[in-house]
Formats: structure tokens, sequence, C-alpha cells
């Protein structure tokens, strides 16, 4: 079995790819993307962490659960909005859109 | 020290992450996106997670990918960058192919592929059902019930512009 901090190398790296979106990116879908990436490297450290504990944990596994159903909840709001603000006619430009407020 | 199939894995997972960011067109960025929850259901697979594994491929690319993809096609044009020069393109494609076609055999490979018996406590199917049930019944309720709301307001926000406009 591949050491721990493997592991952890690939989630910090997931989420300094996703950091990086979130603050470069302007599209709201691909902010949507650094979203999701974001939650994979927290899944993928937490699956580690139970994994590799002894005795395994199963608690882990079942945190991911919730957060892989919470994540596909959030997408389909976020794409809900992006449809919305699109037909509005707008870009989906984040740093511009000032359209939805109040 | 490094396993070969944990390394194709991680390549596979991070470099189709940078290009789901990166890529000009969204659909093929959407696409990359696919692939990198694709490795990481590999990486969750290697960690003894099969249920988490398969659970993070109906999700994520049957529901989420589809949903991103269906989206960017009805918005389309206006999110106009032209594709990718398909060379470039088909030596990207040709790449990841191929690992990803190698990490395929690498796991399913016998030694790699540890059956039932010699499975490890991690992949304890009952035990996560028990505490699913038994422990976490209440959670399970609740997040139900969010989806629903997710669900519902999703319809709404999607209808209600159709009114005013």
């Amino acid at each position: 079995m591949e050491p721990i901090t493997s592991f952890f190398a690939v989630s910090v790296i997931l989420l300094g790819i996703g950091i990086y979106g979130l603050t470069t990116k302007r599209n709201a879908i691909r902010i949507l993307f650094s979203i999701e990436l974001i939650y994979n490297a927290a899944n993928l450290n937490i699956i580690a962490f139970a994994r590799l504990s002894s005795p395994p944990l199963v608690t882990g596994q079942v945190l991911v659960l919730f957060t892989i159903a919470l994540a596909a909840m959030e997408a389909a709001v976020g794409l809900a909005i992006v449809m919305l603000v699109s037909r509005l006619n707008v870009d989906i430009d984040l740093r511009k859109l000032t359209r939805l407020r109040g | 020290m490094t396993d070969l199939v944990f390394l194709s894995l991680a390549t596979v997972t991070i470099a189709s992450s940078i290009l789901a960011l990166e890529a000009r067109d969204l659909v093929y960025g959407a696409a990359a996106l696919g692939i990198a929850f694709l490795g990481m259901a590999g990486l969750f697979f290697y960690l003894d997670a099969a249920y988490i594994g398969a659970f993070q491929i109906a999700v994520y690319i049957g529901a989420v990918v589809v949903l991103i993809l269906f989206t960017v096609m009805l918005v389309g044009p206006q999110l106009g960058e032209p594709p990718l020069e398909l060379k470039r393109l088909s030596l990207l494609a040709a790449i990841l192919v191929s690992l990803l076609l190698g990490t395929a055999g690498a796991v399913s490979s016998a030694s790699a592929f540890p059956g039932p018996d010699n499975c490890g406590s991690g992949c304890d199917l009952i035990g996560l059902s028990n505490a699913l049930i038994n422990q976490y019944g209440v959670q399970l309720e609740f997040l139900s019930l969010v989806l629903a709301a997710a669900v519902i307001g999703a319809l709404t926000l999607a209808k209600t512009d159709r009114k005013t406009e």
C-alpha cells in the first residue's frame, strides 16, 4: 500500500488547482468545475484517512457519501442559476454579474 | 515504494483536472473533468472503498458531467471560444486514452484486484451499510430531504424566469 503522504500530495495538488481556478477564472461554469475539484480533494483526504488508520474506519466512507450527494446538489442548483443568467442575455462572467442582485 | 497504479491514477487525475480548467472549449473542459472524476474513482477503488468509487462514477460522471454538458450546449455559443485544433487534441486524447487503458490493465491484473476473500476490512460493505442505516439513518433521511429541496429549487429557478419575461 502506498504511504498516506502520497494521497495527501494528490489531494493538496487538486486543492491548489481548484483554488487557482476559483481565483483566476471568470466563467461561472469553470468556477463550478473548481468547486467540484475542491470537493474531490476533500473526499480523497477523508477516504485516505479512513482507510489508512488502523483499524480502517467506515465512518469516513459514510461522510464521503454525504459529501458526494451534497456536491451533486450544489452543481444542480449552480447550473440552474447559470441557465437563468444566460437566459437574461448577460455574459456569465461572475465578476461583472450583478443582474440578479436584489 | 511508489506503486505504478497509484502513480498513473494520480497523473491522470491531476493532468485532466488542469485540462478541465485550461481547455479553451468548455465541452472539452467538461470531458476532461469527467476523466478527472474517473481517476478519482480509481483512487477510491485503490483505497478499498469500492462502494464509494461506484457511487462517484454514478453521481459525478452519470449526473454532474452530463448536467454540465447539457448546460454548456443549451447556453451555447455565447460562451463562444473556438475549439482546440484537432491535431493537438488528438495527441492529447491519445496520451490520455493510453494512460487510462494502462491503468485499467494494471488494476485488473489478478494480483492488484483483490477478490472478496482477501479484501481488507476497509471494503467491508456490510459494515458500511450497517453504519449507514443504523448509525446515520436520520442523517440519510435529512440528506434525501435536502436533495428534494434542491431539485425543487432548481426547477423553480429555471421556471420563474419564463413568466417574468
